[in-house]
């Protein structure tokens, strides 16, 4: 019977009440584990590149300017807040805040930077032991020449153009 | 058991052609055979012994084998077994026999690999660009292992325009798409109208490609391409998350803990639960009726909420490794999904009793948009769409994974083949979800949620997974490789099979009830255009000309 289903209908639209969260102005909070903006601890970090190895979108960047120094960047562009970073920090260097507010006009708000100063290791050139063989390093100690494949990113465009897009990340080596 | 029953039937009638069979489990079967047989092979195999046909796949295997390979999938549902017939093709000339004129559902299938790989599907009924943008050179495959990730191919024609099909006498074109407001992403339907009537259509994706699969076969690796599969989709994303690992799984012979599997199936029934509500609002919001939109949304905020705490991402649970799952569910959130089931049990109920009687809801959906079972069959239709029109398929009874088999539910179906029977089966199918974790919670043993992985993955092993989304089966095909990343990974989502059959649903029916038609397959265009390299071309969008797109477009990017 139709009018009745109309009835009925009705009734769960007035037991439903108001619904509605006052957010954005009132902060809404998140459960414990959510997976926000992740961050870096500086003073934790070793530089072993864990996270830039198994990050999926390839938003960790590791850059050695010459034998002792090794920069991190992270590019806060296309993060998808997997949280695998974080996982495989051996140093547990990396949390997942519960920043979700994210939204800049300034991608550098969001940018993090850590500059480490490396020694080397004899024996194998890293310090990371991965957690199994599927998270296993391409980037080892220093080698610069694994550079150019495999730890730049490269833009994707709506369009074709001639020039590889290396240049759009910048690293600041102040 | 059905695995050797089967390849004694196919052996029975092609010995000669038959050159080597695996049946790396009871419910596996790939079987290798001579290029000029593989016709006749799918033909017994689809007509004959009435398998339903999920997918083909074209790979580049140049480099191991020297060859290019093609594989035809195909479901046993009533028998648990998942079929593929594959075949080798010489380096230079990647041609054979296409399978479309006997098993239409394969369509689409051959031209992309066409497109994408090179193979020349032979005969093909219709051999139109499907995948690649306008401009692309022709000769140039994105998925040939000689064409680099990020390749820009020579000779890209910015002018080259799409050559749409001459429509019918006596019909008036209307373009739908790839803009429009129940579309929530680019699809191009050019319509052939006879005054009220539809007559017929031309379709024209892929507009949104997005090269997930060359990424995962060059750059990406193995634990990585988990949460970039999820991304294929913002719907059922967890659905490929799974179906990936699982694939992997299947070729590596890893063993999933229970705990992990337990976990698993409880996520995707709770994505299946945020779905099926999610599209029961859409539908009616299609038809106008915004009152249920509204209730059904309303109704489905706590299950994104408890997965947000469960997972740490309402969406994007970014689920599954190789082997096992990253989230577990303490006792307390046990708890809390119980009592979130239990309201939402009771929430449901009267919607469900409300609008099973709703005269107006069914006046609008009812006789609309049908696709019978002869469609369902030919153009490979899955999921409610499949159900709706009495075919009783679902992937997590017939090819059970997870803890599927640990759990009791029933596939619910319809007769109707409508727009009304998919609103039927899908409002119904909440109940089973529920049903589904409630189980699940109660049998979940304890243990490890991640299995321990001690080697790197054989290579060169096939790997084949169906999931059940909540739109239908979503299969994944994986070839193990080196380095630590698939050879080849091919994602079918069911919208791909799905959508080739809208134009069967939407001729001689009113142009006014497209919209609802279309809806009610709850296409979802990101997962079908998934693939390649570059992409996105408005051309369509005629008061532009493509240069002043391409300047606007760059002069916002840069
Ligand atoms: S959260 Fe995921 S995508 Fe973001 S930086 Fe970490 S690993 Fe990469
Ligand atoms: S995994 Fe941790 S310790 Fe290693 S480089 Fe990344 S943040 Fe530093």
């Amino acid at each position: 019977m139709s009018v009745l289903s109309k009835f009925q209908e009705a009734l769960v639209c007035l037991q439903a009440g108001r619904v509605t969260l006052p957010y954005p102005a009132q902060a809404q909070p998140v459960p414990a584990k959510f997976r926000g903006r992740p961050i870096f601890d500086a003073a934790k970090c070793i530089g072993c590149a864990g996270c830039a190895n198994n990050c999926p979108a390839r938003e960790i960047l590791v850059f050695d300017v010459c034998q002792e120094v090794r920069i991190l960047k992270y590019l806060g562009r296309r993060c998808t807040y997997c949280g695998r970073c974080a996982d495989v920090c051996p140093e547990k260097a990396i949390i997942m805040s519960h920043e979700f507010e994210n939204a800049t006009d300034a991608i550098a708000d969001i940018q993090q930077q850590i500059e480490l100063f490396m020694s080397t290791c004899q024996r194998c050139g890293r310090c990371f032991k991965e957690p199994s063989p599927l998270e296993q390093l391409k980037l080892k100690g220093y080698r610069m020449d694994d550079l150019g494949n495999e730890r730049w990113i490269y833009r994707s465009k709506a369009f074709l153009d001639e020039e590889q897009t290396v240049d759009d990340v910048n690293i600041e080596l102040d | 058991m059905f695995a050797r029953d089967k390849l004694n039937l196919l052996k029975a009638k092609f010995s000669s052609a038959i050159l080597r069979a695996d049946l790396p489990a009871d419910n596996r079967l790939y079987v290798f055979v001579e290029p000029r047989a593989i016709k006749p092979v799918c033909q017994h195999l689809f007509r004959d012994l009435d398998a339903r046909y999920v997918i083909s796949i074209g790979a580049d295997d140049r480099p191991y084998s020297g060859q290019f390979l093609v594989a035809h999938n195909f479901a046993f549902d009533r028998d648990h077994l998942l079929c593929s017939v594959l075949t080798h093709l010489p380096a230079d000339n990647p041609r054979l026999d296409s399978i479309a004129g006997v098993v239409t559902a394969a369509n689409w299938a051959e031209r992309e690999f066409r497109d994408l790989v090179g193979i020349e599907p032979v005969g093909h009924p219709y051999p139109k660009r499907l995948v690649l943008p306008d401009g692309w050179p022709d000769g140039a495959h994105p998925l040939r292992k000689d064409f680099a990730w990020n390749q820009v191919p020579e000779g890209f024609d910015d002018e080259r325009e799409f050559a749409f099909d001459e429509p019918p006498e006596g019909c008036m074109v209307v373009p739908f798409g790839p803009f429009h407001p129940t579309l929530d992403e680019p699809a191009h339907f050019r319509l052939y109208v006879e005054g009220e009537m539809v007559r017929g259509c031309e379709y024209r994706g892929f507009m949104v490609h997005r090269g997930i699969e060359k990424l995962a076969e060059s750059v990406l690796t193995y634990n990585e391409i988990p949460m970039m599969a999820e991304r294929i989709c913002g719907i059922c994303g967890c659905v490929h998350n799974v179906a990936y690992a699982q694939a992997v799984e299947s070729a590596a012979t890893i063993g999933v803990p229970p705990r992990a599997e337990y976990l698993r199936t409880i996520m995707l029934e709770i994505e299946r639960l945020h779905s099926h509500l999610l599209w029961v609002g859409l539908a009616c919001h299609i038809v106008g009726f915004d009152t249920l939109f509204m209730q059904s949304w309303r109704i489905r905020e706590p299950i994104m909420w408890i997965a947000e705490k469960i997972s740490g991402n309402r969406k994007t649970y970014a689920l599954c490794l190789i082997g096992g799952v990253r989230h577990d569910i303490t006792p307390e959130l046990k708890a809390e999904l119980r009592s979130i089931l239990d309201k939402l049990e009771a929430e449901w109920t009267p919607v469900v009793t409300a609008v099973l009687k709703d005269k107006n809801l069914q006046a609008r959906t009812r006789g609309v948009g049908v696709a019978d079972k002869t469609a369902c069959k030919n153009t490979g239709l899955v999921g409610p769409v499949a159900r709706a029109a009495g075919v009783d398929i679902d992937c997590r009874r017939d090819h059970p994974y997870a803890a599927y088999d640990r759990v009791d539910f029933d596939v619910i179906t319809a007769d109707g083949g409508d727009v009304w029977s998919r609103v039927v089966v899908r409002a119904k199918e909440v109940f089973e979800s529920i049903r589904i974790i409630r189980q699940c919670l109660e049998k979940m043993e304890a243990g490890p949620m991640q299995a321990v992985i001690k080697d790197e993955l054989p290579v060169g092993r096939l790997g084949l997974s169906s999931v059940e989304a909540p739109r239908g089966e979503s299969h994944h095909f994986v070839i193990t490789g080196e380095n630590n990343r698939p050879r080849r990974w091919r994602v079918r989502a069911p919208t791909y099979q799905n959508l080739q059959g809208v134009p069967a649903m939407i001729k001689d029916q009113q142009l006014a009830d497209m919209t609802i038609s279309l809806g009610s397959i709850d296409p979802c265009f990101s997962c079908t255009d998934r693939l390649e390299t570059v992409d996105l071309r408005t051309k369509a969008v005629k008061v532009w000309t493509p240069e002043e797109l391409v300047k606007m477009v760059r002069a916002k990017t840069t």
